[in-house]
Order: structure tokens, then C-alpha cells, then sequence
């Protein structure tokens, strides 16, 4: 066998070749070594992504799924409020002596349906359900000597429904056919109605009884039962506006009244035209909205195509047959849309606060990497790989961990998005908004290591040393620290940017939201700063305290805490994580707080009854109230939505409050609700035999001044005091105000003091109504506030009229609303990542100067130290950091709190009229202090137990 | 009289084919006030059996007697005293804490050894004044060139006054000169304070100046 002959450097002057780019040659065992070897933090680091990616990969699109779902409750919620309905006048009945019959009433119905269905446009009627037209009489009261009973007559038309079968006689028809005349002063015209089972069991009706009935100003009408039918489906959606027509409605026409129905055909329409005013009856169509296709998206679409159609309709008070638009739907979409914006801020803050710290933490993996491989990266360049060879090998490593752990992470949030969908909903996208979220996370972890890597080797190999030259010396330190000085005023600049961003238009969505989105996060961060320039100041202290300290080992201890004080990335990662949960936590806290505080003041009692219409709240009804058990306080009163009050030659309409001012001071004092004392200012100016006849038990106290002695009411023409709230300073205290009134005189009023808020009214005067009876007014109390643990039950049960507003159903709806749900959980989840996120990077922090410090622990037990004492200074190194962590990140994560809560706008979300405290809960702030303290504690034993088995000779030659 | 009494010693590393036999049947004494010459090839087995005396590490047979304390029968604490009141240390890397000054550093086993304040301070300016940095007391490590912190090394091994100093390679770091006053600094101190020395070395001078050289060699002693 020939062997290749040896080649020998030429001795040649070397011919000059214009360079070649070679493809780096890698060496693939040694980035499977590493690997191996670095196996445990690489798996850490994977772990961070995939867990990191899951929570900012599912976030976007649980935003949407649940801007979505908000979008749908909101208008399940409004219910009637948010169907959009248009109407349109009759064509004119009028013949030559009196009014023309009009067989075709049930087309023109018809028509005007068509009319609106073209006027609808595609986007919105793709939103709404298939609409239903009719015609819905006034009503009527039924003059048979009974309890007060109400009838209603209606028509209904859609898509050829809704079906009845008719049990006895048949469907109304026509009083006459053709187009008769009829004369305006002859008797009542007949309709034909049918009844449904229930109502004619009520009336015990058969086909061809007359029910006597009256319009409101006692003018009898002539309806003769045709049959009695039985709906084909309850459930129809056409029956849902009108509902008496199928069962009788209590309370519907005032206290104690019953609604029954009539139902009109096609046929008997004209008749029942003509049996009221020319006027009174109106062709309607109503569309109300699909729930289940609405979508975050489309409802900007839709409200502005609803503002639209408003605003190009004609007006309600024209005589022609235009029709005219009406809808809330807008206004719901807005409000809804409104609580989203602030709903998708709140996410963004807690989404970057998450990645930060998921960052931060990733560096610190990186460099506990770099750390370990550095003097194997320094032999790698010794023998002369290059520093590109290098970079791509470490790239390709990092890039397979974190593109890996990615994927499961995105997978995992996929499976949690689709699963979190309930309901026949759309399917929420997952797409670029989750990958786009993610990207900082997987540029850190692919990055991260290879740079610091590539920088540590090229520094290993470099010859480059300090200068001799003091002066030298003196100048690089200077430059170093300006150049860092630098960095951190470049900091505190865009802190202050985003805090200015942040205060002055809050977090409206767009291309610039991340600024003040993350001005919690960077305010942190800021503060992070400032403690690092503190760190080693107060190292420095402990150090010369410890020397001076009879302990022995103290200034061991000291000594490695001022080693290691200045490392920035450890302190400020520490820091950031432990601030920004508590930030979350805070969050959390607020919104739970805001909740309650909200549902308080919704109802201003722990349950309120709002009396129907024309019912008034009798001392029968309050006793019966307060007699029940587990009841301690109820009021009455009455409550005035826009009463008409002149401040300073300005009217104003805010919500008058007419009420017992002791006992309602009384009730508010056994709530959590403030501003309660103000009423005593209006005790002591009401008269004296009022308050001293105010008895002291709950089911009296409302009585004597909600239904004074008329002998009581003198001094008319006095000024009346009485507290105001108002949003905008229209009415302050100190003002004279007027109550107009129209048909007596105006009351005048002074403003002594501030008003609770009632209901979350904005604007608010509350008088005392025994100093209102005194001045000629007298309350008629419409609505009933309770307190106690049976409150709620007693309001229920109270068996009248009205709408029972339970202070704990509140708070429970709101909390279950989609969006604050979700924001509650990303809260917490955000909290509980980034605390464990800031656990492990302490453990990754003491991971990477355990080497250093136990080298320093070994060398001091070559002269003495035991092994628990060396335990000790280990612990006495990492407490500080951690109780800086402990201290100073909850207190940035409070103050950054108290700072930025009111511009992300959580009223909306709780149901507050202004903008809720910041509130802490305690035992997170605990929990978060103590496990960083419980971690530094427990990791130097650890790190002495894994060291247990070796010996100080193999350390200190490991070491040298 | 006999300090240290080195009985029939083996020490081995790690099992079977690859065993390596570091220390094999070594015994010898050494007597008080002595500076005695460990030497031998890298890989002789010279570290080992300074770890070994020094408590740094256990043998699989034989003992060791320091000043009448058997080492090789103590327990953690029980060396961790040993090393306190009669072993002592110097390293070819110094061991220095770098955010202490010279003086401190130098005092550190007297705090360990709960030693008043003013007699700690005492004793340390005694000992940096021996080793020639009176005037480097409050000097960091950083601040001193290899020598000085050799020489602060050994200020510190002898603050306890130990019974034995135990240093190995203590001029591995150092250019000729400054290893040749290390090594003068070392004989003095043996002559001044009483103290037994046993340096592992390479160094001829150091033989030269040593009352005894022991040569080791494959982990047995040839002298």
C-alpha cells in the first residue's frame, strides 16, 4: 500500500487568491457534548418556553373567544333592549263622514316587514334573527267589577306564524267586509279576538261571550271572544313580544294588576284599527339580535350600520308612513365594547409582564449555560474553532430546545383555546396573533446563550488586558460607568414615555398599545435599577458592619454578598418577579374589591325592590318586609330618575332620592358603603317631631316620614337641605338649588353635603322627606332598600310588583361575565407563572455562583469552618438577594399599581362608577415574599447536599 | 519529639480496571519544629497525601496522628478543629477572599476561632509585619501582586498557630524570585514560630532549605 506522501508548507512567496467563503465546517459531536452535558438547563430553559408559549399563545385568542362570548351575553342581557325595531303610521283611515275600513291592514303589516328587511342591509340582518311585524293595541282595563285586570290586544305575523290551534270556535274574523264608513259617534265597533286557555279560564269566556272592557279614559270597547286557541310552539320567538297573549302578566299595567291578551288575525286587524284613536295603533317590526352569531368583530359593523339606520329614519313624531328606526343595540355594543378595549388592555399589561419575566428568566439560564461552558468554549477557540462556527453551533442547539418547546407549548394552547369554547359559538382562530406573542420568549431563548456564549469565548481568548497606566484604568472605569449610566437614563426615558402614553390616552387598542402597555412593566424594571444602584451601597454597609462584629461568621457571609451585589441581570430578574406578580395579584384584587363595591352600590343594600309603574310602597308592604326574618334594616323611599333641579341658573337632571335621612343613615351603616355620615346633617335640620318619632326598630323607622301627617307639612317657601353628588361639579356643596315641579311651586334646596351614590347614578341630591314634607312635597315611595342576611329572600318574596335587585346575584353575574372571568384568570395565572418563573430564576441565579461560592466555603474550611457553619454563610450569600426581592418587588409591584390602575379603566369591568382603589390581597403578598425567602433557605442545604459526597481535595484541585 | 506519625496509608481512586492507586503502604513520622520536602513526578501521589494528613481527605487504610490526635478517627467537626487549632494551609492558588482586605483575610481563622478584637488585631499586624505587608494591611487581593498574596497565604496559615503547615506548591504560581522569598519566608517561619512544615515542591531551593526531603514516587515513599 502506497501511503500519501506528507505535505510540507511551501516555501513559496504565497500567490494572492481573492478570498473564498467556505460553509463553516461544524462539528457535530461537540454540540451533541454539550448537550449531554447541560442537559439540565437546557430542559429548564425548554420548560420556560413551553409553558411561557402556552400562556401567551392561548392569551389572543382567549381574548377573542371571550370578546366574543362578552359580545353575546351583552345582548342576551339587554334582551328587549336590544332588538331593533322600526314602525311606521297607517296610511290616513279618513273617509268623507267619519273613518274607512281598511281590509288590508295584515299586508301593509307585511310590506312594511319587506320595506325593513331591504333597508336592514346584508351585515346587519345576518346578524339579527328573521323578524317578526305586528300590531300591539293599548291597553285596555276590564270593567267587570273585579281585581284590577288588563287586556292587551295584539297581531303577530312572521314567516307564517306563529301557529294556533284552535281548541273552541275558530280565528277572529272581520266585524264587516268591505271598506264601511264608520261614524265617529257611533257605537263602540266590534273586534273579534281569540283567547288563549288560560285567559279564557280567567274570564270563563267562551266564542261569542263580550268581555267588558274600557280604554284609559273609560271609554268602553266592544271585543267579542272567537275561539280559544293553543300555540303550536311556545317557544316561538314571536311570542316572546307579547307573552300576555299566551299567559297573563302580573304586575305589568301597576301594583297588583294582571295584563291578559287578545290575539287579532289578519281578518280582525282592521277592526281592532278602528275600534281605537286613528293614531294609536302603529304597524311594528321587530328584529332581535342572534346571540350565537355575533362576533367581536362584527359588532362595530353592526352598531354603526344601527346608528345609520337611526339617523336616516324618519322621525317618530311625523305623520307620514316612513319608518322610523329604533334600537339600543348600538349603545349595548358600545358599552360592551368599551369593557372589551379595557378587558384587552388589562391582558396586554399582564401578557408583557409575563414575557419580561419569562425573558429575564431565559437570560438567566443563558448565562448559568454560558457559565458552565465557558472554559470548554475557551479550549474550543484555543484549538481554533472560529467564533461564527461557534455562534452557528450554539444556534443550532438553542434553536432545536426552543422551537421545540414552542411547539408543545403552542400545541397546549390550541387544545385549551378549543376547549374553553363552549357553546355553539364560532371556533375562536388560532393564528398570528398567538405566534407573534410568543416571538420574544423564542428570540430570547434561541439568542440568548450563543451570544453570551460567543461574547465569553471571544473574551477567554482575547488579548486584551487592562492597562497599566492608572490613569488608563480610570478612564475605562469612567467610560464604563458613564456608557451604563447611559443605558439607564435611556430607560427611565421610555418608562416616563410610557408612563405619559399611559395617563394621558390610557391603552386604546392600535399599533402603539405595547408603550403603555408596559409602562407596570418598565416602572418595575425602573425601580429594579434604582435598587441595583443601591445593592452594593448597602453590601458595602453590611460588609463594614460585619467586620466590625464580634459574630465570626458574619463577615464571611457579608464578604460574598458583596461579591456579588452588583450582578445586575440576578437583582433586577428578582426584582421583576417579584413585583409584577404582586402587580397581577393586585389586579386580581382590585377587580375581586371593585366587584363587591360595585354590587354594593348598584343596589345600595343587600337587596332593593323597584316598585312597578303607578305602585307605590305601602307601610303594610315596608312592615311585612321588616318583619321577616334575618331582616335589619329597610327603608323606602322614592326615587326620581331626571328630576329637574336649577344650579347656578343651569339645569340639571340628576337622580333625586326622597328618603328618611336617619334610617337610610341607618341602613348604610350596615353596609360597607361610605359617605353614610353626611346624612346627618340632614337629621338635625329636619324637624324635631320627625326625628324623635322615628322609632328604632328597621320595619318602622321608614314610616313616619315617607307617609307623613298632612298636619306635619308647614313652612312651605324654606329652603331645604339636602347632599349632592354630581360628576362633573354642576352642583357643589354650599349651592343653592330649585326643584321644578309642574303643577306647584319650586322647592328650594341647599347643598350641605355630599350624597352617597345611588344606583351608580353619577349625579345625585338627597333630601330628607320629612324636610321635603315640611316644604310642601310630599314622597311617594316607589322603591324599598333592605339589609341582613334575609334581606334578599324577603324582597323576593314580598309578593308585589316590581324588579327584586339582589346585591349577591349582582356580584355573582358580574363576576361569571365573560370578560371579567377571564380577566380574573389571567390574572391569577399570570401571577402564579411569573412568581414560579422568578423562583426558578433564583435557583438558576444561586446555580450559577454556587461553584464560586463553594470554592470560597471549601478554601474557609481548610482553616476552620464546619459544615453547617458553611451552610450558613451559603444562606447568609443568597437571603439578601431574596430579601430584596421579598421587599422591594411587592412594594414596586403596589406602587406601580396605585399608579396604573386607573388609566386600564377596571371600572368598567366591576360596575363603578369611578375608577376602584387598588387593593391588595394580603395573603398573596405573603405568599409571594415568604417563598423567595423559603427558596434562599432552601437552597443552600441543597447545594450541600449535592456537594455531600465530595470531598475538600477534590474541590480545591477542581478549583486550582 | 514525633508531630506526625504517617502509618501504612493507601489511597485509591476509582474501581476495578481503572483503579489508580495514589498513595500505596506509605508511613513515616516527621519530628516538631521541622520543615520537611515532599517530592516527587506529577501524578506521585504528593497532593493526595497532604490531603490526607490535612484531614482534606480520607484514606482507604492506615492512620494518620497529628500532635497525638488521630485524624483519621475524627468526624467532620472533629477535623474541622483539627484544621482550626493545628493544620493549616497554603495553596498554590493562595485561597484569598477578594473583597477582604490583607489584614482581614489574615484574621479570618482567628475569627473562626472566636479570638478577642484587639488581640485578633494584634497578632494579624504581628504577622503581616513577619511577612513583610505591615503596609499592605488594607489592601484587597486584587490590590497585591502574586507574591504579597502568597505571602498573605502564609500570614494567614500561621495566625492560629498551627502545629503543622501544610503547603502545596506554594511557588507554583510564582516567578523564580518571588518563589525563591516565599520559600526563605517559609523557612523563617519555621525557625520563628516553631512550626512543622511539610511542602510539597518541584523546587530545588526549597529542597535545599528543607531539614528533610521525602521522595514519593508511584504513590510509595523511596527516600
Amino acid at each position: 500500500m502506497k501511503l500519501p506522501s506528507p505535505r510540507w508548507p511551501s516555501l513559496r512567496r504565497p500567490v494572492l487568491h481573492w478570498p473564498v467563503l467556505h460553509w463553516p465546517v461544524l462539528h457535530w459531536p461537540s454540540i451533541r457534548g454539550r448537550a449531554r452535558a447541560d442537559a439540565g438547563p437546557l430542559v429548564l430553559t425548554a420548560v420556560v418556553v413551553a409553558v411561557v408559549s402556552a400562556l401567551a399563545g392561548a392569551v389572543p385568542s382567549l381574548l377573542r373567544s371571550t370578546a366574543d362570548e362578552a359580545v353575546r351575553d351583552a345582548v342576551r342581557r339587554a334582551g328587549s333592549n336590544a332588538d331593533v325595531t322600526v314602525t311606521a303610521r297607517w296610511e290616513p283611515d279618513d273617509g268623507e263622514t267619519g273613518r274607512i275600513r281598511m281590509p288590508r291592514l295584515a299586508e301593509d303589516v307585511t310590506a312594511l316587514r319587506e320595506r325593513a328587511l331591504n333597508e336592514l342591509g346584508g351585515g346587519l340582518r345576518a346578524a339579527l334573527l328573521p323578524p317578526v311585524a305586528g300590531v300591539i293595541t293599548p291597553t285596555l282595563k276590564v270593567t267587570d267589577g273585579s281585581v284590577l285586570r288588563t287586556l292587551r290586544l295584539g297581531y303577530l305575523s312572521r314567516d307564517g306564524g306563529p301557529a294556533v290551534t284552535w281548541l273552541t270556535g275558530g280565528e277572529p274574523g272581520p266585524t264587516e267586509e268591505g271598506f264601511p264608513e264608520v261614524a265617529p259617534s257611533g257605537p263602540p265597533w266590534t273586534v273579534s279576538i281569540g283567547l288563549s286557555e288560560t285567559a279564557a279560564a280567567a274570564f270563563d269566556a267562551e266564542p261569542g261571550d263580550h268581555i267588558p272592557v274600557a280604554d284609559e279614559k273609560g271609554n268602553p270597547k266592544d271585543v267579542v271572544v272567537s275561539g280559544v286557541f293553543r300555540p303550536a310552539d311556545p317557544a316561538d320567538p314571536a311570542w316572546r313580544l307579547a307573552p300576555w297573549l299566551l299567559e297573563p302578566v302580573t304586575g305589568a299595567d301597576g301594583l297588583g294588576s294582571t295584563r291578559f291578551g287578545g290575539l287579532l288575525s289578519a281578518a280582525s286587524l282592521p277592526d281592532a284599527r278602528l275600534a281605537f284613536g286613528p293614531d294609536d295603533t302603529k304597524r311594528t317590526v321587530w328584529f332581535s339580535p342572534d346571540p350565537d352569531v355575533l362576533t367581536w368583530e362584527s359588532a362595530d359593523r353592526i352598531a354603526a350600520t344601527a346608528v345609520t339606520l337611526k339617523a336616516t329614519s324618519a322621525s317618530s313624531s311625523s305623520f307620514d308612513t316612513a319608518s322610523t328606526w329604533n334600537t339600543q343595540l348600538d349603545a349595548v355594543l358600545r358599552d360592551v365594547r368599551e369593557q372589551v378595549n379595557a378587558a384587552s388592555a388589562q391582558a396586554s399589561v399582564l401578557l408583557i409582564a409575563v414575557l419580561t419575566v419569562a425573558v429575564l428568566v431565559l437570560l438567566l439560564a443563558a448565562g448559568l449555560v454560558v457559565h458552565r461552558r465557558t472554559p470548554a468554549l475557551a479550549v474550543a477557540r484555543q484549538r481554533g474553532t472560529g467564533l461564527p462556527v461557534l455562534a452557528i453551533e450554539l444556534v443550532i442547539e438553542s434553536a432545536t430546545v426552543a422551537l421545540f418547546a414552542a411547539g408543545i407549548g403552542l400545541a397546549f394552547a390550541r387544545t385549551l383555546v378549543s376547549q374553553s369554547v363552549s357553546g355553539n359559538g364560532p371556533q375562536p382562530s388560532f393564528g398570528v396573533a398567538a405566534l407573534v406573542a410568543v416571538v420574544p420568549v423564542v428570540l430570547a431563548a434561541v439568542m440568548a446563550a450563543p451570544v453570551l456564549a460567543v461574547i465569553a469565548a471571544a473574551r477567554a481568548t482575547r488579548d486584551r488586558r487592562a492597562p497599566a497606566n492608572r490613569s488608563a484604568r480610570r478612564r475605562v472605569a469612567r467610560t464604563a460607568q458613564m456608557r451604563r449610566v447611559a443605558g439607564e437614563l435611556a430607560v427611565f426615558a421610555v418608562v416616563a414615555a410610557a408612563f405619559a402614553a399611559l395617563h394621558q390616552r390610557g391603552v386604546q387598542p392600535g399599533a402603539a398599545v405595547w408603550l403603555p402597555a408596559a409602562a407596570p412593566t418598565l416602572g418595575v424594571l425602573a425601580g429594579a435599577l434604582i435598587v441595583l444602584r443601591l445593592a452594593p451601597v448597602g453590601a458595602g454597609f453590611a460588609l463594614r458592619w460585619a467586620v466590625r462584629s464580634t459574630r465570626p461568621l458574619a463577615v464571611f457571609g457579608a464578604s460574598r454578598v458583596a461579591e456579588t451585589a452588583g450582578r445586575v441581570l440576578p437583582l433586577v430578574t428578582m426584582v421583576v418577579a417579584a413585583g409584577l406578580p404582586v402587580f397581577a395579584f393586585t389586579v386580581a384584587g382590585t377587580v375581586e374589591a371593585g366587584l363587591r363595591d360595585g354590587a354594593w352600590r348598584t343596589v345600595g343594600a343587600e337587596a332593593r325592590l323597584d316598585l312597578a309603574p303607578d305602585s307605590l310602597a305601602s307601610p303594610e308592604l315596608v312592615r311585612r318586609i321588616a318583619g321577616q326574618r334575618g331582616v335589619s334594616h329597610v327603608v323606602a323611599g322614592q326615587v326620581i330618575d331626571g328630576a329637574r333641579i336649577v344650579a347656578e341658573e343651569v339645569t340639571v337632571s340628576p337622580r333625586l332620592v326622597i328618603v328618611d335621612a336617619r334610617a337610610f343613615r341607618e341602613l348604610l351603616e350596615d353596609t360597607p358603603l361610605p359617605d353614610g355620615g353626611a346624612l346627618a346633617g340632614l337629621e338635625s335640620s329636619a324637624s324635631p317631631s320627625a326625628s324623635a318619632s322615628a322609632p328604632a326598630t328597621a320595619s318602622a323607622s321608614a314610616l313616619p316620614t315617607l307617609f307623613p301627617d298632612k298636619s306635619e307639612m308647614s313652612d312651605e317657601g324654606s329652603s331645604v337641605p339636602a347632599l349632592v353628588l354630581s360628576a362633573d361639579g354642576g352642583m357643589r356643596v354650599g349651592m343653592k338649588l330649585q326643584l321644578l315641579r309642574d303643577d306647584a311651586p319650586a322647592v328650594a334646596l341647599t347643598a350641605i353635603g355630599t350624597a352617597p351614590a345611588i344606583g351608580g347614578a353619577p349625579d345625585v341630591v338627597l333630601v330628607d322627606a320629612n324636610a321635603l314634607a315640611t316644604a310642601g312635597m310630599t314622597a311617594e315611595p316607589d322603591t324599598i332598600w333592605a339589609t341582613g342576611p334575609g334581606a334578599a329572600q324577603a324582597i323576593t318574596t314580598s309578593g308585589v310588583a316590581g324588579d327584586a335587585v339582589i346585591r349577591t346575584e349582582i356580584l355573582r353575574e358580574r363576576h361569571d361575565a365573560p370578560l371579567v372571568s377571564g380577566l380574573l384568570r389571567l390574572a391569577w395565572a399570570s401571577a402564579v407563572v411569573m412568581l414560579a418563573l422568578g423562583l426558578l430564576g433564583f435557583t438558576l441565579s444561586a446555580a450559577a455562583t454556587a461553584p464560586d461560592r463553594w470554592q470560597t466555603l471549601t478554601r474557609l474550611r481548610t482553616i476552620g469552618l464546619r459544615p453547617r457553619d458553611a451552610r450558613r454563610v451559603a444562606t447568609a450569600e443568597l437571603l439578601p438577594l431574596a430579601a430584596v426581592a421579598a421587599l422591594a418587588g411587592p412594594a414596586l409591584g403596589l406602587g406601580l399599581a396605585w399608579q396604573t390602575l386607573g388609566p386600564l379603566a377596571l371600572r368598567l369591568l366591576t360596575g363603578q362608577s369611578a375608577d376602584p382603589a387598588a387593593h391588595l390581597p394580603w395573603p398573596a403578598l405573603i405568599v409571594v415574599s415568604t417563598s423567595f425567602l423559603v427558596v434562599a433557605l432552601a437552597v443552600a442545604p441543597a447545594e450541600s447536599a449535592l456537594r455531600r459526597r465530595q470531598h475538600l481535595s477534590e474541590v480545591l484541585r477542581v478549583g486550582t | 519529639m514525633t508531630l506526625l506519625t504517617v502509618r501504612k496509608i493507601t489511597r485509591t481512586f476509582g474501581e476495578k480496571e481503572t483503579a489508580v492507586h495514589a498513595l500505596q503502604d506509605v508511613s513515616f513520622d516527621v519530628e516538631a519544629g521541622t520543615m520537611v520536602a515532599l517530592v516527587g513526578r506529577s501524578g506521585s501521589g504528593k497532593t493526595t497525601l497532604l490531603n490526607v494528613i490535612g484531614g482534606l481527605d480520607r484514606p482507604d487504610t492506615g492512620t494518620v496522628h497529628v500532635d497525638g490526635v488521630e485524624v483519621t478517627a475524627l468526624d467532620e467537626d472533629g477535623l474541622s478543629l483539627l484544621r482550626r487549632e493545628k493544620v493549616s494551609y497554603v495553596f498554590q492558588t493562595f485561597g484569598l477572599i477578594p473583597v477582604l482586605s490583607a489584614a482581614e483575610n489574615v484574621g479570618a481563622p482567628l475569627r473562626l476561632a472566636r479570638t478577642p478584637a484587639a488581640e485578633r488585631e494584634r497578632r494579624v499586624a504581628l504577622l503581616l509585619d513577619l511577612v513583610g505587608l505591615g503596609d499592605h494591611a488594607g489592601q484587597r487581593p486584587g490590590e497585591l501582586s502574586g507574591g504579597q498574596q502568597q505571602r498573605v497565604a502564609i500570614a494567614r496559615a500561621l495566625a492560629a498557630s498551627p502545629r503543622l503547615l501544610i503547603a502545596d506548591e506554594p511557588t507554583g504560581q510564582l516567578d523564580a524570585d518571588t518563589g525563591r522569598s516565599v520559600m526563605a519566608l517559609l523557612r523563617g517561619v519555621v525557625e520563628s514560630e516553631g512550626v512543622t512544615a511539610l511542602i510539597s515542591t518541584h523546587d530545588p531551593i526549597m529542597m535545599a532549605l528543607a531539614d528533610r526531603v521525602i521522595r514519593i514516587n508511584d504513590g510509595r515513599i523511596t527516600e
